[in-house]
């Protein structure tokens, strides 16, 4: 990795990790505490940006399936893969941090409503692709099919949303929040961002790596792919 | 040859090959009555539309994931996946063929096993058996769709088998909690069938053939 870049990614993590210091800084001193939910109520500031960040990693998934099909370049299947391993992170944070507020607001970590279950539904999705991705030997049958399960689990999401429309919810269908409230939301929403995307690259960079080890291996003859 | 014969012609094939055979229907058959037998040791007499529905989901989601790897197994003996893709036919006929494959047994499997759990469970289909068959019967197409795509996927793979529940299961969510809910309210509260609902069934079956029929040439590529 040349000089510059080396400083730019640097860079890159220090922005990122201190918009989420500021961002804490702000959920912790300047959010005013909730008058029904208390404290509890602040994990709401990580719930949503990283739910959000989770529909963006999932379409990620798809745009690098759909483009892989048509290109069949190797940085395309990479790109999938950090992203579908970013994807299963955040909704993993999105279902802990839903089940913390559920506990303190319905008093059960776990409830079957819409919104609960589609979280779920989703976390499934992507686990499954990187298992179907660690079950496959051959690199280019595995690039194909697993183009192929991102494209049709992002077709998926929509459904899954609609079905769960059917059951019966007790999930906020709007929420109200004072000035500070926002502005907090905001300033995760930007550490959150920075940071998923960092996640992707930075993974995206690993696999680019084992990819050009795997063919120097191949090319010299020298020490198997690890 | 036309499209319709070529996908009839696929399909008797595997057919053919099952009647002869009887392997994966008698296994499915038996495995669908051993779940449903377990479920009601542990559940009683559940007669509730949302219970009755998705015990019936786990019967032909168990036994559906053996069918679809049973009729794409045979193409893996022999070498007949090569004979099969070196036919001068469409690949998406190919799909086709296999996907009525796969929803014949689905279909024979579920005769079966949705009268056992009637008896078993006290199910009362008798309040609407036509939206029963009409939302289960547009599931299963869809179901099949997945499961015939990714059996394809799969049956290569080093885990086989379980690999092909993971990830056709979650894909299939959908299905299950529609046809659930819109079951249960035809069954347990009475109401009309919810069409949105047969709507969301219908919309899964449409994207997913479309979609898999148009990969599954690219998923069988040797």
């Amino acid at each position: 990795m040349g000089g510059t870049r080396r400083i730019a990614v640097a860079g890159y993590w220090v922005l990122s990790l201190a918009a989420l210091a500021g961002a804490a800084w702000l959920a912790a001193y300047y959010a005013p505490v909730d008058a029904d939910m208390g404290v509890i109520q602040k994990v709401f500031y990580f719930h949503l940006p990283a739910a959000l960040c989770m529909f963006g990693a999932c379409g990620l998934v798809f745009v690098a399936g759909v483009g892989y099909l048509w290109q069949r370049e190797g940085w395309w299947d990479d790109l999938s893969h950090a992203s579908a391993r970013v994807a299963v992170l955040l909704s993993s944070v999105v279902l802990l941090t839903g089940m913390i507020w559920g506990k303190q607001a319905w008093g059960t970590w776990w409830t079957w409503s819409p919104r609960l279950t589609f979280s779920l539904v989703l976390w499934l999705l992507y686990v499954a692709y990187l298992v179907l991705r660690a079950s496959i030997g051959s690199e280019q049958k595995r690039a194909v099919v697993c183009a192929v399960y991102g494209i049709v689990a992002f077709l998926d999401v929509p459904l899954v949303y609609l079905s769960t429309k059917l059951m019966p919810d007790i999930h906020p269908e709007s929420i109200e929040l004072e000035r500070p409230m926002w502005v907090t939301l905001g300033a995760w929403m930007a550490a959150v961002t920075l940071l998923s995307a960092g996640l992707v690259a930075a993974r995206y960079r690993v696999a680019r790596l084992e990819r050009a080890h795997e063919e120097w291996a191949l090319r010299t003859g020298m020490g198997g792919p690890a | 040859m036309s499209a319709v014969r070529v996908v009839m012609l696929l399909a008797g094939k595997d057919l053919r090959i099952e009647a002869r055979g009887r392997q994966t229907l008698g296994l499915v058959v038996v495995l669908g009555i051993l779940i449903e037998v377990v479920l009601a040791l542990g559940l009683g007499q559940a007669s509730s539309g949302l219970r009755a529905t998705a015990i019936l989901w786990v019967t032909y989601l168990f036994g559906g994931v053996l069918c679809f790897e049973k009729t794409m197994a045979v193409e893996r003996q022999h070498g007949a996946m090569a004979g099969l893709l070196l036919a001068p036919v469409d690949r998406g006929l190919i799909y086709l063929g296999k996907l009525c494959a796969n929803l014949a047994l689905l279909g024979a499997l579920a005769a079966v096993v949705t009268p056992v759990g009637i008896v078993f469970f006290g199910f009362d289909l008798s309040a609407a058996p036509g939206a029963f068959a009409a939302v289960i019967g547009l599931s299963l197409v869809g179901y099949a769709a997945v499961g015939t795509l990714f059996s394809a996927v799969t049956s290569a793979s080093r885990l086989q088998g379980g690999l092909l529940a993971m990830v056709v299961f979650p894909l299939s969510l959908p299905l299950v909690i529609t046809s659930t809910q819109v079951l249960a309210g035809v069954m347990d509260r009475g109401e009309a069938l919810d069409m949105s609902g047969l709507g969301v069934i219908a919309v899964f079956d449409v994207i997913f053939l479309t979609a898999s029929w148009s990969v599954f040439e690219l998923v069988v590529e040797p």
